[in-house]
């Protein structure tokens, strides 16, 4: 492939924080986890320091199922960055995952006008370039 | 946590004077001439000098670093008690209440509170700044979680709670445009509103889709505008100008773990902090004769009316599009046409409308019949933060 013909990845990428890369650190490898409490046992997102739920600091990157439903949805049907022209319309949702927390990722795999509120849906990693994969979901 | 207001502040203290600058596009004006004009209008309607200010509660675009000390510089004051809130939307309530505390602390005796924006000429002034607007700097946006999923701009926001709303109740589309079109009936009364054309509910479900659920007529106006307002005690207000509107209650509450927690994008912030304002007034929903409600969204409307219990929780569909809303209906809402169809200024301008209505300073065309009582909402900072104001007439 010439260099004029290339695909070039126009999205942002994620800017992980030093609280965040163990995120996307796993997402790269294809696995989605997310930190639990060692104190208290439950899950939290997005990452910082301590638990939010009892303020423990001792907890450990844990793999979750990649399970959950969409908690509620929008539809992008006005281009608001050049890197989705062209994928007008496409669908930002809030994922509530089976372990409880929710999380901000696109459905894919569907049309934009079959996605619902509690549809089912499972992680898929999309490979957007060599160092990053974003957990994205799917009907499950 | 249960906690009781102060019911002792009930008709206390008042709004003796209220002032707004030109609204809409408005170029030749900076955000803090904005700010400053409104300023001097409010001090024109209460009948008071710049000297006779004592403090002031002043916000402006949050990339003015101490906007009050600017409005202090050009209007000649030194205060005793001066900041800048930073709850968005919810921060122009916000600075009356903090008006009323700081009064009441002994710290001064007459407030200046205000709010302006140059939003429309920051994207309209020139060529430069369509294109600034254009290219979104990486500092104004969140680094992770967001930007990388293609999340962009507020109407994703605000539209999450829409969805999941019309998901829980079953609310249509239709039902968000009987507010748009509620207001826009509102705005051609206003001869300062931006909007100037009617508006019907065919027009609206025509007009082009932004971020689903929203379309177009669902969004609020990019505006240049400012308003301000002076608080004092009601004794001080006897002898100044205007009939003084009382300050019968206020509440305030901040959803601060996020609007995706819980089920905060459909019971919002806006009902504990309206139980709290309720109670310091000794009122309930039907004892209020008109609402100014922070409509950065037709779906915010509906669920701050039912978080103030206007109607139950879920059923704010079928009451909008009764026609509750309008000028004529159950409650009259965003008399002026709200940010809507009016302008948007981040909430000052529901203020000022609903001390105006209680002024009495209009014609029948625009005066709410009999108004005795007024609530106003302010919502903003991330979509979990609200404030409370409820304005009456002195009897």
């Amino acid at each position: 492939m010439s260099a004029e013909t290339q695909d070039t990845y126009l999205k942002p990428l994620p800017r992980p924080s030093a609280e965040s890369q163990p995120f996307w650190d796993a997402a790269r490898d294809h696995r989605l986890v997310l930190q639990k409490c060692r104190a208290c046992g439950k899950f939290w997102f997005p990452p910082s320091q301590r638990c939010v739920h009892c303020l423990s600091g001792d907890h450990d990157w844990t793999e979750v199922t990649g399970t959950g439903r969409v908690f509620s949805f929008v539809t992008y049907q006005r281009l608001y960055h050049k890197g989705w022209e062209g994928e007008i319309p496409y669908v930002v949702a809030v994922i509530e995952l089976d372990e409880g927390p929710r999380l901000l990722s696109n459905i894919v795999g569907i049309p934009a006008d079959q996605v619902t509120c509690d549809l089912k849906v499972r992680v898929t990693f999309d490979d957007v370039s060599p160092g990053v994969s974003l957990p994205k979901f799917t009907p499950a | 946590m249960n906690i009781e207001p102060n019911t002792a502040y009930r008709d206390k203290y008042a709004i003796v004077g209220v002032g707004n600058s030109p609204l809409g596009k408005v170029p030749h004006m900076s955000a803090i001439g904005l700010v400053e004009q409104a300023c001097v209008n409010a001090l024109d309607d209460a009948g008071l000098r710049a000297r006779d200010i004592d403090s002031l509660l002043v916000r402006g675009p949050d990339d003015i670093y101490t906007f009050h000390q600017l409005i202090g510089e050009r209007l000649g004051i030194n205060a005793n008690f001066s900041t800048t809130a930073t709850n968005g939307g919810a921060s122009q309530i916000l600075s009356v209440i903090l008006a009323v505390m700081a009064i009441e602390a002994g710290l001064c005796t007459t407030v200046l509170c205000g709010y302006g924006r140059d939003s429309w000429s920051r994207t309209h002034r020139s060529e430069e700044a369509r294109m600034r607007s254009a290219t979104r700097s990486e500092e104004m946006e969140s680094s992770e979680f967001g930007p990388e999923y293609g999340l962009f701009g507020a109407p994703a926001m605000h539209g999450f709670g829409a969805r999941r709303h019309m998901h829980l109740y079953g609310t249509t589309r239709d039902q968000f445009g009987a507010i748009a079109v509620a207001f826009r009936e509102h705005a051609l009364r206003n001869p300062e509103a931006m909007m100037k054309k009617p508006l019907t509910l065919e027009d609206y479900r025509e007009a082009r889709m932004i971020v689903e659920p929203f379309g177009l007529l669902d969004c609020s106006l990019r505006s240049d505008g400012a308003g301000a307002m002076i608080v004092t005690t009601r004794e001080r207000a006897k002898d100044l100008r205007r009939r003084p509107v009382l300050i019968k209650g206020f509440g305030t509450h901040n959803n601060l773990t996020g609007w995706f927690a819980d089920d905060n994008m459909v019971n919002t912030a806006a009902g504990p902090s309206s139980a709290r304002a309720y109670a310091m007034a000794g009122l309930g929903p039907d004892d209020i004769d008109c609402a100014q409600i922070y409509d950065c969204f037709t779906y915010m409307v509906m669920t701050q009316i039912e978080d103030y219990g206007f109607c139950r929780k879920g059923e704010g569909g079928p009451f909008v599009a009764s026609g509750a809303l309008k000028l004529d209906g159950r409650l009259p809402t965003n008399t002026s046409g709200g940010q809507l169809s009016e302008a948007h200024c981040e909430g000052v301008l529901q203020i000022v409308e609903g001390v105006r209505q209680l002024q009495g300073i209009y014609g029948n065309d625009r005066q709410v019949k009999d108004a005795k009582t007024c609530i106003v909402s302010g919502h903003g900072g991330n979509t979990v933060c609200h404030s409370t104001l409820i304005l009456g007439t002195a009897t």
